[in-house]
């Protein structure tokens, strides 16, 4: 945060409880107790309330964005949090939270009102073990099923060695013969698919041409990110990882949502200098993942051997080579510090400054070249267009945010709806298509690229003009960093595919007592059955390029 | 103007200059030039395979490709070739032997097969049966029987839905095929190939000088477009690729083949569009007809063109989905050709 920032922050605390207390009355007896987080109020219900309080926050409240559910296990209990958000206001937040017994952790889904909380829930399963009543479908989704224990609860043993024969695994062809009359044909696409843009399983049931029924099957790169995370110390060690997330070149974006969480929950000032470098840099790497979107979703819709996924890598190329300049690496950019950056703009930095003008300077001709090429292609509107419809209730519920909901015409963008940085200095415009299907996505991609290149030329323009003096790319941060034992904050950023959220709640030492990543192609894959039931494998999967998911972040 | 036909065949020729006669001299000279023919396409399609297909793709890409090894990085072929042919021929469980075998043998000899009556100038022509035409359309429609048994055979479902979707293209596909070929019968009045490349050396008028030759392509360019896209069917290339479709159904029906099974598949698409281009190139553009060179040049010219127009295709179109590609063919392709033969007809008649 800006040293001017903080001042409309407290501001907005100040605000928050009088809302905290019209939400305390809208609830009435509902609520069990108080709890204070961050970012938002906290209240305390009972584990068999879930569906009827998230019901008269969304539908009373208009709280209507479940961004992300975290469980975690205290010492005495377990904890399912629910950060309620709103699309329309994202500043107006709430937080949910569900404690559930030690000896039986079983609290009410969430699935009947929010429809992202399926995933979300599953994945709270798996890792800690919360078991929740009246979940349509409370399987693990990152681990395998036969994987013994929850590895994030508090008495899971990693020593214990995880054997399970292969005649103990569920055979994936065995569903292959479940139907003897039937008339679809079970399919495996993935875990190793042209399509897939990594390793995702999707279980995909045919008739005929057409997806009559697909079960995404995530986790075969799952990491242990959070739990690397909460094993390392907030200062210096946490940085590395966010690059890791989304690997495919939006590691500044995510940096950013580590570095946000964090330097709010310390109470850490970025000097503006820094924070207009930091929104240089997030917006390179957007152009530069919206780029390689752009490529392989031609790719899948085209073919191998064409020529726009070249000239996409050719564009990303240049973006890289920016990136590279700054952070001195081309992916895993480790440029972000708690308090700002690592180092200052490279030198000289007339040269650099150089490089980046030729690029702005060419973008649009390339621009024009993509849209010569794709969008104005009748073959590919006759592929794109009114295939994989996500109409924006559906996206809403599903928690999908980024260029998939806006386009399906949600305007809705943390760069603008939740300012950090110096985005809200800046002159830009949020996109938004209303096509709800394919062709919008990529138009919305297309054409963000067009705006974050504004914003790069607007920061261009300031950081040439700063003067030398004044250039403080650090503020004065503690070497070790010690938040206050049982502060929680959920800060999110908008990244390049979405809202990527960090929960973290401190617990008095150096270290991360849990730290939560809430990823947004997590959330935005989970629409894929919505979008693809009924249509043809062509357009099941030019809904998955459409996506653009990226399974590090996936899986994380 | 040089004959661009000489009146002796291929196999009589080499008979002749062996001095054998009789049985045996069409039998030695009929397997000769079988041999001479098949070699001449077998060495076009190693250039056009790993090398040309990967220069071309590069240069519509803004890439380099293959340059190390060799002139322009020609000795890739060998290198290729040697690599490919030394890989595992892996042989999936409880794949359909027999079937599993001989699609890939098919692919390439049923391409191979309708060159027997292609004239390719220079007298390069091994048979010139009055049923030519029909007869190089149906060798070229034994491929899709051996597309058939691969994909049935595979024992793999991405296998079986590339199969149907062959059988599916090649029926759309094949009927507008034939039937503007048709129409170019209609001109010519026979289907025997060293006569359809004869007429089109009558000139159809003279600019300046210069004799334009009645080219069925220019006597008949709506003729031309529609054969020249239904090929593009037939050889399954973008926009029309769907029996392959990499991203959907993972090269359909070549998904479990490897090594020189791989090989064989790969010579004989390649085999398949020269094919492709020797048809057009027979029917529409005056077969080996041409200023100055000599008529196999000219030729090899022409079916390269056809090959270019292929990999730009595939470079520069987005595939069709693979109900919109029946849509085009059934309710596009196939009326536009039934119209076209009409059309051609009633010229013809009211001016014959």
């Amino acid at each position: 945060m800006s040293l001017e920032e903080p001042e409309p922050e407290d501001g907005a605390v100040e605000v928050l409880p009088t809302a905290g207390d019209e939400i305390a009355e809208l609830l009435g007896d509902l609520v069990v107790d108080r709890e204070e987080h961050v970012n938002a109020p906290g209240f305390v219900i009972r584990p068999d309330a879930v569906q009827e309080t998230l019901t008269r926050l969304r539908d009373e409240a208009g709280f209507d964005h479940l961004s992300c559910v975290t469980a975690e296990e205290r010492e005495d209990r377990y904890e399912s949090i629910y950060h309620l958000t709103s699309f329309d206001d994202r500043q107006r937040e709430v937080s949910v939270v569900v404690p559930a017994p030690k000896d039986n952790p079983v609290s009410e889904s969430a699935e009947p009102v929010f429809r992202t909380a399926d995933w979300h829930e599953r994945e709270a399963y798996d890792l800690i073990g919360v078991e929740y009543d009246d979940h349509p479908d409370l399987r693990r989704i990152l681990l395998p099923d036969t994987w013994q224990g929850h590895p994030l609860s508090e008495n899971y043993d990693q020593d214990r060695p995880q054997i399970v024969t292969l005649s103990e695994w569920e055979n994936p062809l065995a569903e292959d013969h479940r139907e003897e009359e039937g008339d679809t044909m079970y399919v495996n696409i993935g875990p190793h698919h042209p399509a897939t843009h990594g390793v995702l399983h999707v279980k995909t049931v045919l008739d005929g041409e057409q997806v009559a029924d697909v079960d995404p099957d995530i986790g075969y790169l799952h990491r242990c990110e959070e739990q690397m995370c909460q094993t390392k110390t907030y200062r210096h060690q946490i940085m590395p990882y966010p690059d890791r997330w989304d690997y495919a070149s939006s590691g500044l974006l995510n940096e950013w949502a580590y570095a946000r969480a964090a330097e709010d929950l310390n109470d850490i000032d970025v000097p503006e200098y820094a924070q207009i470098i930091r929104t240089m840099g997030a917006e390179f790497c957007r152009i530069a993942s919206h780029m390689l979107a752009v490529g392989t979703f031609a790719l899948d819709v085209y073919g191998d051997f064409t020529a726009i996924f070249m000239y996409a890598m050719r564009d990303r190329e240049k973006v890289q080579k920016v990136l590279e300049d700054l952070t001195g690496q081309r992916m895993m950019f480790n440029y972000f510090r708690l308090g700002g950056v690592v180092w200052d703009l490279p030198e000289p930095r007339e040269e650099f400054f150089e490089t980046i003008r030729d690029f702005l300077d060419d973008l649009p001709e390339a621009l024009e070249e993509y849209h010569d090429l794709i969008t104005s292609n009748e073959i590919l509107q006759a592929r794109t267009i009114d295939t994989g419809v996500l109409p924006p209730e559906v996206a809403k519920s599903y928690g999908a945010t980024g260029p998939v909901a806006r386009g399906s015409g949600i305007d809705y963008d943390l760069r603008r709806d939740d300012p950090y940085g110096y985005y809200d200095e800046l002159e830009w415009d949020v996109i938004t298509e209303d096509g709800c299907d394919n062709f919008s996505r990529l138009l919305v991609r297309l054409r963000e690229v067009e705006e974050s290149a504004k914003i790069i030329e607007q920061c261009v323009d300031l950081l040439e003009d700063w003067p030398e003096e004044e250039r403080t790319i650090q503020s004065n941060v503690p070497r070790t960093l010690r938040p206050e034992d049982d502060t929680e904050i959920y800060r999110a950023v908008e990244a390049a595919k979405g809202e990527l959220g960090i929960y973290i709640r401190a617990d008095g030492t150096e270290k991360p007592g849990r730290f939560k990543i809430r990823s947004p192609c997590f959330s935005n894959l989970q629409t894929l059955p919505e979008m693809s039931a009924g249509e043809y494998i062509p357009d099941m999967v030019a809904s998955l390029g459409s996506l653009d998911i990226v399974l590090g972040e996936v899986d994380r | 103007m040089v004959p661009l036909q000489s009146q002796v065949l291929l196999p009589e020729r080499i008979a002749g200059l062996l001095g054998l006669s009789g049985t045996v001299g069409q039998i030695v000279g009929g397997l000769l030039g079988a041999f001479l023919i098949a070699n001449l396409l077998l060495v076009q399609t190693a250039v056009a395979g790993p090398w040309a297909k990967r220069k071309i793709t590069a240069a519509f890409t803004d890439r380099i490709a293959v340059n190390r090894i060799g002139p322009f990085g020609l000795l890739t072929i060998v290198t290729d070739a040697v690599r490919l042919l030394s890989k595992e021929l892996i042989i999936p469980e409880d794949v359909d032997r027999p079937s599993y075998d001989l699609g890939p043998l098919l692919v390439p000899f049923s391409a191979l097969l309708g060159f027997a009556v292609i004239p390719m100038g220079n007298g390069i022509h091994l048979a010139d049966p009055e049923t030519g035409l029909v007869f190089a359309f149906a060798a070229s429609s034994i491929a899709s029987l051996g597309i058939v048994m691969m994909g049935y055979g595979s024992n793999n479902k991405y296998s079986l839905l590339g199969g149907l979707r062959a059988i599916a293209s090649n029926i759309a596909y094949e009927i507008p095929l034939v039937v503007t070929a048709a129409s170019v019968v209609v001109f010519t009045g026979t289907l025997q190939m060293s006569e359809v490349v004869a007429q089109q050396a009558e000139p159809l008028l003279t600019v300046a000088g210069v004799t334009i030759p009645q080219w069925f392509a220019f006597v008949n360019p709506f003729a031309f477009v529609l054969f020249v896209i239904a090929n593009l069917a037939e050889v399954g290339r973008n926009p029309f690729d769907v029996p392959e479709a990499p991203t959907e159904i993972v090269a359909g029906f070549q998904t479990e083949y490897s090594s020189v099974y791989f090989v064989l598949i790969y010579l004989g698409e390649f085999i398949h569009i020269f094919l492709g281009g020797a048809l057009a190139a027979t029917l529409f553009l005056g077969g080996p007809a041409g200023p100055i060179l000599p008529g196999f040049i000219w030729f090899t010219i022409k079916i390269w063109a056809f090959y270019l127009f292929t990999q730009w295709a595939r470079s520069a179109i987005p595939r069709l989905r693979v109900d919109q590609f029946l849509d085009v063919g059934w309710k596009g392709m196939l009326v536009l050709s039934f119209a076209n033969l009409a059309l051609t007809a009633i010229i013809v008649g009211v001016i014959a």
